[in-house]
């Protein structure tokens, strides 16, 4: 029945419909470059989400646990054997975004009679100099984008518009602190995330504010103030974990990879989340 | 399916081959003297090498680095066929990060042990060939155990605990004996130095060993080259800088001699 052109359209379009809906629930995922080098952030329940690929190369993902680690696995193997064969310097995020996860993400998605990845990645590559950092998402249907500054999975491309200017309207975070730093990809992950719960934002492209927001027009250019974004946050990790992974420059060894331990983000917080230690 | 996270696998499936015996070979000068040694002091091991690399009569090369960091808590010390050693190094280098980033656990010290003496064996053709013997020492911080430790091999790949210290290469013989000695009834045993009192030891035993083997580099104080000094305690493996070096070197060693 898919042999007609339309039908085949009408496939794909029922796929992304299918596809949608998987993310609505999912946790976004922010990544940003500061002055030390790259911080990846984002909320999750047991599974983790943050991942270290190569040595200056960490992945973040959205979707579902399997596909993602079936994914994560390939990236592996594929960056384990090019920088054995040839160097660890041949190991790009474009070259493993490119032949390595676009081909196989789009097939799949196109192939009508087997299951797609429910995956969207954000893999993030740590320069030798700041200028080089940069980021590559990729979404379930294998487009991808590279960006430099900021990077961010979210489940609808308005929500991403969302934490896209929020993290445009915050000046200079390329020479933040790691304090810093942590502070607005929480502010930032939090847009994303009550852009998400909002039910009107979950219906697509009619844009309206969460939370505290007057006229829907103005959602865009108006994000909600750092203490409700921080409240959102709080309110998330009292029953979910914040993740937090560093590419550092100027890290010890080959290997640029660290997460953060609960220890020392719960020093980094801001005391708007932390709050007094109560429980 | 083989293994989970077993990286030399993953490249034997690719058709990568290693230890694979070159006929012909007989006669010909391999590179493969050297003096490695590693023993235990206070704070945890540490690993020292000589930086000559010969072939025959010839000097090869005087800047070799023969003491190598697989990971930040484990070196590999190499004695023999540089190519193969390197190539050991680098296999091991990637199977530990390809488990750690697979498995979202580091390998254990058992593991990393077990991973060397398996290339080793995988290597025999090719050292009883004459063309890759390598006898190497490892030498890591076992976190379980929370204690340095020093493994040595014969080019078998049967694995040794050393106890005290261990050491490899052709200038080992000589300074064998003065590290029993000096373990025994020196003013105090080895596994009780300082880090600087241990450092100046290592560069006396490598000067040693210079003395008596040709094929030992030793200390070249006109082109300020000394011996690859690596310290591994709990916080991981450091290097000691040729300043540093330098100064204990004029101090404790010159002064003596």
């Amino acid at each position: 029945m898919y042999e007609e052109p339309y039908r085949w359209v009408e496939a794909v379009g029922n796929r992304r419909q299918y596809l949608d809906e998987q993310f609505t629930k999912g946790a976004p995922v922010v990544a940003l470059a500061y002055a030390d080098g790259i911080l990846m952030l984002t909320v999750s329940r047991g599974t983790p989400k943050l991942y270290e690929i190569y040595d200056r190369i960490a992945l973040g993902g959205m979707g579902h646990p399997a596909d993602l680690e079936k994914l994560r696995f390939s990236l592996l193997e594929m960056a384990h054997v090019e920088g054995f064969n040839r160097s660890p310097s041949d190991v790009t995020g474009a070259r493993l975004m490119k032949y390595g996860l676009a081909p196989t993400i789009k097939q799949a998605f196109e192939e009508i009679y087997k299951a797609p990845f429910i995956a969207k990645i954000l893999l993030a590559e740590l320069g030798v100099k700041s200028e080089r950092d940069l980021f590559l998402t990729i979404n379930y249907d294998g487009t991808f984008e590279e960006s430099r500054r900021w990077a961010a999975l979210s489940a609808t491309t308005s929500v991403q518009a969302r934490v896209g200017a929020y993290f445009e309207s915050q000046p200079g975070f390329a020479q933040a602190s790691l304090g810093q730093a942590v502070e607005i990809a929480l502010c930032a992950w939090a847009v994303g995330s009550l852009a998400q719960v909002s039910p009107a934002a979950t219906e697509g492209e009619s844009l309206s504010a969460p939370a505290s927001a007057t006229q829907p027009d103005q959602a865009i250019a108006v994000p909600p103030d750092k203490a409700v974004l921080l409240g959102h946050v709080r309110q998330t990790v009292q029953e979910k974990s914040l993740e937090c992974i560093l590419l550092e420059r100027n890290g010890p060894g080959s290997s640029k990879y660290r997460a953060l331990r609960p220890d020392e983000l719960g020093a980094l917080l801001p005391s708007a989340v932390n709050g007094p230690k109560a429980t | 399916m083989g293994m989970q996270g077993d990286f030399f696998q993953l490249l034997k499936e690719q058709g990568y081959q290693f230890g694979n015996p070159v006929a012909g070979a007989t006669g010909m000068d391999i590179p493969n003297a050297t003096t490695i040694l590693a023993l235990k002091y206070r704070d945890g091991v540490l690993v020292a090498g000589d930086r000559r690399a010969t072939a025959g009569n010839m000097v090869m090369y005087d800047r070799t680095d023969k003491v190598l960091e697989i990971d930040r808590h484990s070196v590999l010390a190499i004695a023999g066929v540089p190519a193969t050693a390197y190539e050991m190094v680098r296999v091991l280098e990637h199977s530990f990060k390809y488990y750690r980033r697979t498995q979202l656990q580091e390998l254990s010290f058992e593991g990393k042990l077990r991973a060397v003496s398996k290339l080793l064996k995988e290597n025999v053709p090719a050292a009883l060939a004459g063309t890759g013997a390598v006898v190497p020492v490892f030498a890591g911080y076992d976190h379980e155990q929370g204690s340095a430790k020093i493994y040595f091999y014969d080019i078998l790949g049967a694995e040794f605990e050393a106890v005290e210290y261990a050491v490899s290469g052709s200038g080992s013989p000589t300074i064998r004996g003065i590290l029993h000695y000096v373990n025994t009834w020196g003013p105090q045993p080895l596994a009780t130095l300082s880090e600087e009192e241990a450092t100046v030891q290592a560069l006396r035993l490598l000067t040693s060993a210079a003395e008596f083997d040709s094929a030992t580099g030793g200390v070249n104080r006109e082109l300020n080259l000394y011996p690859v000094v690596k310290l591994i305690t709990s916080a991981g493996v450091q290097t000691i800088a040729g300043d540093r070096l330098k100064r204990m070197y004029e101090a404790e060693v010159l002064q003596g001699m």
